[in-house]
């Protein structure tokens, strides 16, 4: 039987897969936390299935496999059989339980189900966070070489390739995007930005979403903005420009790996601070895994443009225009920095200064609805019909709901998938926007930034 | 049937106990140990307490527990009270333990034990029927999670038919001796089964943040192990 998902793969090498998967697992095991994790969640399991209820995926698809204690049971299973002295005893009195290539094959199509958005470990009783179980059953598959075509490819050119990005963006050519955004604000909004490129000793280092540079203008106009009317003292560095970090969704080693690069480019840079764009995983590996993976206390702190953009409004550094937007606006947490409690009231606090009609979803923050597309199944448009129909139908109703014409979404990956959601839910009059988009409508700019009127006349000529 | 009687709640009610007790050491002293461990590896050492405290704080006292699924969580709360304090506040049940411990503490009120008692069995009775009936209950039920529901009905129903001889249907010493040899099983497999979580949940809240703390090498070493470390991606 050949190995199929309903993702894309690039060729499986399937000669001895349950022998490579157990080999892989028994050194992620010895050399990781896991094992602490596992040890005790194969142990006190209850499969009560209250995760059943909390899970938007299951919620929609109404289909066993989705609970997330089923999913999670996947590789349970396997930990008990293979590394717990009683799965050893109950082998040899002829359990018939044996990993099976196909068996791996369940695994790896169940755990692309899951959003990761990890609304499940809020109600569980006892605590078990299936969001790690499926992080740690895909960096296993990741191991004997099953990850998302999508996901690996785009890993590939940031890691291994020339451009060190996963929109294979060349340095030059994102450069040449800022010198067009530069203009186009200057245009459009009135306002001389700057973007600094490679400028040594800057506090702030500025990673972005790579992909703003192709599909949100507006979010890095904004952001830049923000930075330039506060005076900031930022760059972007040409070596290494992207906050994308698949690693989180697939491997703790390519996280490793990505975030390291963060973390080396402030280095190179002589910079303080990492300073992420509007993306809610690249805010999440970046907070909490360069601690993890690039010396702990001494690690670079990193902050989200939120929190800045926050900071700088109520210090009085950032002037904006009150009720600047007159639509009726809401805001969609992003499960990588509301589920923690990180970045919940920041965004609202920005949106209530700004918008004259804003309004929440229910429920909000740390309890949230992902919009569909978490855990990297976003980037894997095979799953689109999944993600949208499925993943995203909750999330659809919450926006109906709410009578909003413009549904903020502060992260790269929302933001793709919401269109996609608002698109096939008949939602069509709802505008998907990043927050700095708004900010960028309502900012009044210090006199350096405006554009002079002679600028204008000689534009014209 | 006395001497059954007496054998069942004499030498094998004490050794169940041990079973269970020096079992439940051996796996909160496991986990302990695991969990310290996994934390002095961890390349990032900050854990939020806070919210980690509130996390476990609420699903030992579930307040809000009732808020999904109503019916299933009352049920399911009601036994867990019943299974909790009976066994230990019982006023039969603290007179087996005298001479085995130091029984120091008060004992329950015939009339409440009795009340908990009927509740704990019509709640396992209705947890059982939902894991049994629904279907997505059975995809996610295995052996143990239904033996294990079995189990704690007949402790709880023998145990009270034993307690009122008159309202028995079934010879009250009978009941008796089920009732405690189903106890002594259900001490037995306590650290073996999920019931262990009895003990364990006060740490799982906590086990499940240190999890996200990887140790700082983690990728690098599993790199080495599985010789990729020249790998392209």
């Amino acid at each position: 039987m050949a190995f199929q998902c309903s993702y894309y793969l690039e060729p499986v090498d399937t000669t001895n897969l349950p022998r490579r998967f157990l080999d892989a697992f028994a050194a992620i095991l010895a050399h990781s936390n896991y094992g602490a994790v596992l040890d005790t969640v194969a142990r006190i399991s209850a499969r009560c299935g209250r995760c059943a209820v909390t899970c938007p995926v299951y919620q929609a698809s109404q289909d066993p496999r989705d609970i997330p204690c089923v999913r999670s049971e996947l590789l349970l299973r396997i930990y008990r059989r293979y590394f717990t002295l009683a799965g050893a005893v109950k082998a040899r009195a002829g359990h018939p339980f044996t990993l099976t290539e196909e068996y791996i094959n369940t695994l790896a199509e169940e755990v692309y189900r899951c959003t990761a958005c990890r609304r499940c470990k809020l109600e569980c009783p006892l605590g078990i966070d299936h969001g790690l179980i499926t992080h740690l059953a895909r960096w296993i598959l990741a191991e004997v070489g099953i990850v998302p075509k999508a996901l690996r490819v785009a890993t590939r050119e940031q890691l291994d390739g020339k451009t060190h990005n996963t929109s294979a963006i060349p340095a030059a050519a994102m450069q040449d995007t800022c010198e067009f955004l530069v203009e186009d604000c200057r245009d459009t909004y009135g306002m001389k930005i700057a973007f600094p490129i490679d400028v040594e000793g800057a506090e702030y280092v500025f990673f972005p979403a790579v992909s703003d540079y192709l599909l949100e203008p507006d979010t890095l106009m904004g952001n830049a903005a923000v930075l330039t009317a506060t005076g900031a003292s930022w760059t972007i560095g040409s070596h290494y420009f992207d906050g994308i970090n698949y690693g989180l969704f697939y491997s703790d080693r390519m996280l490793d790996r990505i975030v390291s690069k963060e973390a080396e480019e402030v280095r190179r840079l002589k910079a303080q601070k990492v300073l992420i764009g509007e993306c809610g995983h690249a805010s999440r590996s970046a907070k909490f895994f360069i601690k993890t993976f690039c010396g702990g206390a001494k690690a670079p702190p990193v902050v989200n443009i939120m929190e800045y953009t926050l900071q700088a409004l109520r210090a009085g550094k950032l002037e904006c225009k009150p009720n600047a937007i007159d639509a009726r606006v809401t805001y969609h947490d992003p499960c990588n920095i509301a589920r923690s409690g990180w970045i919940i009231d920041q965004p609202r606090e920005i949106l209530r200064a700004i918008c004259a009609e804003y309004v929440d979803m229910t429920p909000r923050g740390r309890e949230n609805y992902c919009c569909g597309g978490g855990g990297g199944t976003v980037s894997i448009d095979e799953l689109r019909e999944f993600r949208t129909k499925i993943g995203g139908a909750t999330k659809a109703e919450q926006i109906r709901r709410t009578g909003a014409t413009i549904l903020v979404a502060p992260c790269a990956n929302c933001k793709k998938q919401l269109r996609e959601v608002c698109e096939d839910h008949g939602l069509d009059h709802v505008q998907v926007v990043g927050l700095h988009d708004l900010v960028l409508k309502a900012i009044v700019p210090p006199p350096p930034m405006r554009v002079e009127k002679q600028d204008d006349a000689q534009k014209d000529e | 049937m006395d001497a059954w009687i007496e054998l069942a709640r004499g030498p094998l009610f004490r050794l169940a106990l041990l079973i269970c007790a020096l079992g439940l050491a051996f796996r909160l002293g496991n986990a302990a140990y695991l969990l310290v461990a996994a934390w002095r590896r961890a390349g990032d050492r900050d854990l939020p307490w806070r919210s980690v405290a509130e996390a476990t704080a609420r699903w030992l006292f579930p307040s809000q527990l009732l808020t999904v699924r109503p019916f299933y969580s009352a049920a399911s709360f009601l036994f867990h009270v019943g299974i909790l304090l009976v066994p230990f506040f019982l006023a039969g049940h603290v007179a087996l333990l005298d001479g085995i411990l130091p029984t120091w503490w008060p004992t329950l009120a015939p009339s409440l034990a009795d009340t908990l008692t009927v509740l704990s069995a019509a709640a396992l009775l209705a947890v059982l029927l939902a894991r049994i009936t629904a279907a997505a209950a059975r995809a996610l039920s295995t052996f143990q999670d239904v033996a294990l529901l079995v189990l704690l009905l007949l402790v709880v129903v023998a145990g009270f038919f034993a307690a009122h001889p008159h309202a028995s249907p079934f010879d009250a010493r009978a009941m008796l001796l089920v009732h405690v040899l189903s106890g002594n099983l259900a001490l037995v497999l306590t650290p073996f089964t999920k019931l262990v979580h009895c003990l364990l949940v006060p740490l799982t809240q906590l086990l499940s943040e240190v999890g996200w703390h990887f140790p700082a090498e983690s990728g690098r070493h599993v790199a080495v192990v599985l010789n990729k470390e020249n790998e392209p991606v």
